[in-house]
């Protein structure tokens, strides 16, 4: 793409360039056509001075031999006339050098020329032939004519010899144009071509590319496909585990709720204690026979609860903890229970250690009290 | 008169070509043909005595009778032209430069202009006389009116 930008950046500046140039060069052709247009006028005020010169001459001869004022004033007119071209020529060839001596001389020649007609003219006006005579004999002798026509003849060549030389220059100025416009041309179109060759690879690169991608898709499609049909596999597989988790925990909370059952249907006091004799759950026959609501007891240490009584001195390590940690069953003792209203009621109590493996986490407890009915008092346990 | 009214006057002259010669202006008025200079010199005398600035202009053009004359009037900031009066802008607004007033004349005709130059008219003796002359060739900056001042000349019909 970047290859074919530059094609077209470069296309554009050889356009630019030859506009350019082509501009320059039609200024170039243009000042050439003035300078050849130039020469001719300057040619055309010679030419207009000969004819305007030897009319005004003629006139004034004529003026002379038959005294017509309208022949006095042709020649008056042809006079001006001709000192107009001179003005004209003069101004024309300022800026040629070449020019300026001859110039000068042909004006010197016409002015004096003029003179002559003019004197002519006065004395045949005051018909004085005498003067008139005398004028005419003065003049058949003078190269005055023959002068200004070889200067008109000389400055003519030497402007011809210009326009030669102006012609050549605006012919080979438009040469230059001509091959300067076919040259940029033909560059233009070789560059135009070879950008199309790249835009032509250009495409068969995208379109391999396109092709190629095409394919991925299709591959990246089918792969879709697998991992959706694994994951809707996955998903079923999902579904059938979570319905039998679900019948998994209805079952356990079935379970859980007959144990509950079970342990609320016992009268004995059943409590589990942690490892460190702490009491954390209690059935429901301990909230009736003491008091204690289980959120009362829960965390409290169960020393506080109940304790063993002796007939002797107490052991000075707690029993409960000592056969926790010797991974021993308490059976039947005697014991003290502590309710709400902070009364003592004797019963017995019985510890179960609760075993993880062959590690003892805790333990059951259950204390039978002579008030709550059953033989045999309540029931507690004990758990890490 | 003013420029305008002038031109108005000459709406209905038909054109007849004399080369680069002036009609005595009896026969102008009264034959009511005539052609660019005898135009020109006719607007440069009336105007001039109406207290206007003017200066006849002659442009000359390639070819065979491509020679015209305008009359270009300071106030106006226009040349008064023979071909423009029969048109509504009789006036042809342009600079004081001749190298500017004869581009403009040169282009009515389609054509190049070689020379132009400001020159005189004196009816009493049918003179011509040339002021100054700008060649299209020579470099604008040596023009002979570059600073925009004109050499003082006589008037025509004084």
């Amino acid at each position: 793409m970047r290859r074919v930008l530059a094609f077209f950046a470069v296309v554009i500046a050889v356009s630019v360039a030859i506009a350019i140039v082509s501009v320059r060069n039609i200024n170039r052709a243009v000042a050439g056509s003035d300078w050849v247009n130039h020469t001719h006028s300057v040619i055309l005020e010679t030419e207009g001075l000969r004819a305007d010169l030897f009319i005004g001459d003629g006139a004034a001869h004529a003026f002379v031999l038959t005294g017509e004022p309208k022949d006095r004033s042709a020649s008056v007119n042809a006079l001006s006339n001709a000192a107009e071209h001179v003005d004209y020529i003069a101004a024309l060839t300022r800026n040629e050098p070449a020019q300026k001596d001859g110039v000068t001389r042909l004006a010197s020649l016409v002015d004096r020329r003029s003179d002559f007609i003019r004197r002519l003219l006065s004395s045949r006006q005051s018909n004085d032939s005498n003067a008139v005579h005398a004028l005419l004999v003065q003049d058949s002798g003078e190269t005055v004519l023959n002068d200004i026509q070889h200067s008109i003849e000389k400055l003519k060549n030497d402007e011809l010899t210009l326009l030669t030389q102006r012609d050549t220059a605006a012919f080979i100025q438009a040469q230059t144009t001509r091959w300067t416009v076919w040259a940029g041309v033909i560059l233009d179109f070789t560059l135009l071509a070879g950008a199309g060759l790249l835009i032509r690879d250009d495409i068969a690169a995208r379109k391999r590319a396109t092709d190629a991608l095409q394919t991925l898709n299709y591959e990246l499609e089918d792969k879709v496909k697998v991992r959706t049909a694994e994951l809707a596999a996955a998903n079923d597989q999902l579904k059938i585990e979570n319905i039998e988790r679900k019948w998994a925990n209805l079952g356990l909370q079935h379970q859980l709720h007959y144990n509950q059952l079970m342990i609320n249907s016992i009268n004995d006091l059943v409590l589990l204690l942690t490892r460190a004799a702490n009491i954390t759950r209690v059935n429901a026959a301990v909230t009736r026979s003491t008091g204690w609501e289980p959120h009362e007891l829960a965390d409290r240490p169960f020393s506080s609860f109940a304790t063993l009584t002796y007939d002797g001195p107490a052991p000075l390590i707690d029993p409960v903890t000592q056969a926790m940690n010797d991974g021993r069953e308490i059976r039947d003792q005697h014991a003290v229970v502590i309710d709400k209203r902070g009364q003592k009621v004797a019963a017995r109590m019985t510890l179960f250690p609760l075993r993880d493996g062959d590690k003892v986490v805790g333990s059951v407890i259950i204390i039978q009290a002579p008030g709550n009915g059953t033989p045999g008092g309540a029931a507690v346990a004990t758990q890490t | 008169m003013t420029p305008k009214q002038f031109a108005d006057y000459f709406a209905d002259f038909a054109f007849d070509l004399h080369p680069f010669d002036v009609q005595d202006p009896d026969v102008f008025l009264s034959t009511r043909t005539g052609d660019c200079i005898d135009y020109a010199v006719m607007a440069d005398y009336v105007l001039t005595k109406d207290g206007y600035d003017t200066h006849l202009v002659r442009i000359e053009m390639i070819g065979k009778n491509m020679g015209h004359a305008v009359c270009y009037v300071t106030e106006s900031r226009a040349y008064l032209d023979y071909n423009n009066r029969r048109y509504f802008f009789k006036l042809v607004r342009s600079g004081r430069r001749l190298r500017e007033i004869a581009t403009l004349v040169a282009s009515s005709f389609d054509a190049n202009w070689t020379f132009a130059s400001e020159f005189t008219y004196n009816y009493n003796d049918s003179m011509k006389r040339v002021v100054m002359t700008v060649v299209k060739t020579d470099p604008p900056d040596t023009d002979p009116d570059v600073h925009g001042a004109t050499a003082p000349h006589a008037r025509p019909g004084s």
